[in-house]
């Protein structure tokens, strides 16, 4: 199976931006990040000590409309728990996440919004790193599908989904906490659960090297899980920024 | 802080303590969290600010048919959140859908595809397949929920504002909450014509003795004879929030069930002579959706008594073993169902469920979301369900009686 191209800091004049592209599902996802920026409309009011975190989606071939509402609720929650607001230069300010979905199917009115849930986590992960804004913990998803006869397939295709009986978009942090669940159809706790720890696995590997996830660096590299892509997307990005370094070394 | 009270009472020694209704506005995580945690000393259980218990949910009432001019409605109110739900339905032509012919084509083909392959319906007392539900349902947009909180329902909103944020994703949310339950049967929801049979069988039909033989006779033919949809009803299901308290979602969805097993349709059928639809004024032949099971969601929001705990925890290593340690001794967050607006500005991470039970009394979960956190596990989830499961006898038991 062919594993998601991501690449970051395509954007020059943004404070950050990343690109992902998932083969199984067709999306391909820009995202950018501004951040510390100075929001116009702010509130003050509202939580003075936090900056705010404002999450724009827009569809390849139309306009926002309800369903992009939806889940830039979603990204906003989750990673307004993530981003660490109240560093310094960040309270009171703002993170704006724009991702734009230049590729893949586009998600029809009342569709679910699943399918690309995980892409656009992905990239707004990876637009944040490269925007170097203070996270307390990295996160991966996993979009994980139950067929009608009850098996599980990670990765479904846009057809696998669409006839899938329940869909579930799963994310884990660095550290092994289960940030968000979406799961949509009809299913029973104990196919929840194996989805879950199928989900951990695609995640973050085996489940023992789980725990720590910062100081294993070195067996985290093994292929296979999202948690190790980011990483490795991560550190490539950085081993071109430092050719320069690297060769008078 | 003590100046208004001592200003308001000149006679009694001015004190620093403050009344409870001051405490909650000024520190409302404090507040929240002293009722959550009462001091050992003292025998109070540990309820919320609002008197519930973590696990309870509001009081819940709910009246259908409260308006006249839709073809079904209801009003549900839980606690001070209280929905206005209308369900109104319009006629939408099979004529007036441009790809009409050619969905319709290639869902006869696919159907006789299924058949060939003899799969079977999965649902239980399914005569159609789900394929083709879907395909009239969805694709053809016959549910048009619309949610509007610009009603002056909370201080927050605007009236008469655009449809905030929060309005459309719930908007959203319910529509696709009635897709992927399949709520509505596609097939209540089409108006039929069938061929009138001009055949030369009438004379025969005097016959007693061929009787059975006419009749299974005529029944193929009708069978043979194309039976074609001429319309459709879109259901225009609105939904206003009248007062909002906190968890809309749930007051929302609730006030959707009630109104949809409210709605009745006119006899509708399609009139040869003037090439129309024709609908019966009469209420006897009116007949109800028959609904599929009876999704009823449950939200639930996590109070921590230290919200940055989490974060010293993974940015300080250290700190992590004291976190451990103190968790053990003290449970450090609270799973509230129910959240009302003063709790939900105290939450961040939340839970929405939304189970149904079949017959045989075994809960199916139609939608999960946790989202905002990372206290809530599998352990928790768990309870969640089961929570969600006593929530549904308990809306079953509200909504059949309305």
């Amino acid at each position: 199976m062919v594993g998601p191209t991501a690449s970051l800091s395509n954007l020059s004049r943004a404070d950050g931006s990343a690109s992902f592209k998932c083969p199984t599902t067709g999306y391909n996802v820009l995202g950018s990040v501004n951040a510390p920026i100075e929001l116009p409309a702010r509130r003050d009011a509202l939580k003075p000590e936090e900056a705010t975190v404002e999450v724009f989606v827009k569809p390849g071939n139309t306009t926002a409309g309800v369903g992009e509402r939806y889940v830039e609720g979603i990204l906003r929650t989750m990673l307004q728990k993530v981003i660490l607001g109240r560093e310094r230069g960040f309270a009171r300010r703002g993170v704006v996440i724009t991702l734009a979905i230049i590729g893949g199917d586009a998600v029809q009115r009342g569709d679910s919004y699943l399918t690309i849930l995980p892409a656009l986590l992905q990239t707004s992960l990876l637009a944040l790193l490269s925007a170097a804004v203070p996270m307390s913990m990295t996160f991966s998803t996993a979009l994980l599908a139950v067929t009608k006869s009850g098996d599980i397939i990670s990765d479904p295709s846009p057809v696998d989904s669409k006839t899938a009986s329940s869909l579930h978009v799963l994310a884990f942090s660095s550290k092994g906490h289960l940030l968000l669940n979406e799961s949509q159809g009809p299913f029973d706790f104990d196919t929840w659960e194996s989805v879950r720890e199928r989900a951990y696995t695609t995640c973050r590997g085996t489940a023992v090297a789980g725990s720590d996830g910062d100081i294993a660096m070195g067996e985290e590299g093994e292929e296979g899980h999202a948690d190790g892509f980011i990483r490795e997307t991560v550190e490539d990005h950085l081993h071109r920024d430092y050719t320069w370094k690297i060769d008078s070394a | 802080m003590a100046a208004p009270a001592a200003t308001a009472a000149p006679s009694v020694p001015p004190s620093l303590s403050l009344p409870p209704s001051q405490f909650a506005r000024i520190q409302p995580h404090a507040y929240l969290l002293a009722h959550l945690s009462p001091p050992s000393a003292s025998n109070q259980p540990s309820i919320r600010a609002n008197g519930r218990a973590p696990s309870q949910f509001r009081v819940t009432s709910a009246n259908a048919g409260s308006l006249t001019h839709t073809n079904g409605s209801a009003v549900v109110r839980i606690g001070d959140t209280a929905a206005v739900c209308g369900v109104r339905a319009e006629l939408l032509h099979t004529e007036d859908i441009a790809s009409w012919s050619v969905s319709q084509a290639s869902s006869s083909n696919k159907r006789r595809r299924l058949a060939d392959l003899g799969e079977k319906p999965t649902e239980e007392d399914e005569d159609e397949d789900p394929e083709d539900d879907r395909a009239h349902i969805e694709d053809l947009n016959l549910l048009v929920p619309n949610i509007s909180l610009s009603t002056g329902c909370a201080p927050g909103f605007i009236p008469g504002a655009a449809p905030s944020a929060l309005a459309q994703s719930l908007s959203h949310q319910i529509l696709s909450l009635l897709h992927s339950t399949r709520l509505v049967r596609a097939d209540d929801l089409r108006v039929w014509y069938q061929q009138p049979n001009l055949g030369p069988e009438e004379p025969e039909r005097h016959n007693e003795n061929e009787q059975m033989d006419v009749d299974a006779e005529q029944s193929a033919t009708i069978e043979d004879k194309p039976r074609e949809i001429k319309a459709f009803w879109v259901l225009h299901i609105d939904i206003m929030i009248i007062s909002l308290a906190g968890n809309p979602f749930d007051a929302a969805w609730a006030a959707v069930l009630a109104a949809l097993r409210d709605t009745k349709l006119p006899k509708a059928w399609w009139d040869v002579d003037n090439e129309t639809i024709v609908c019966s004024d009469s209420v006897s032949d009116a007949r109800k959706l028959s609904l599929r099971g009876l999704p009823v969601a449950s939200s639930f929001g996590v109070f921590e008594a230290d919200a940055a705990a989490g974060w010293r925890a993974n940015v300080i290593p250290d700190a992590t073993e004291q976190t451990q340690t103190g968790k053990k001794g003290s449970p450090e967050r609270w799973i509230l169902a129910d959240p009302d607006g003063y709790e939900e500005g105290l939450i961040q991470e939340r839970a929405c469920i939304v189970v149904d039970k079949q017959k045989d009394g075994k809960t199916t979960i139609v939608k999960m979301e946790k989202n905002g956190g990372w206290t809530v596990d599998t352990e928790d989830l768990r309870q969640l369900v089961e929570i969600s499961a006593q929530r549904w006898d308990e809306m079953k038991r509200i909504l059949d009686q309305c």
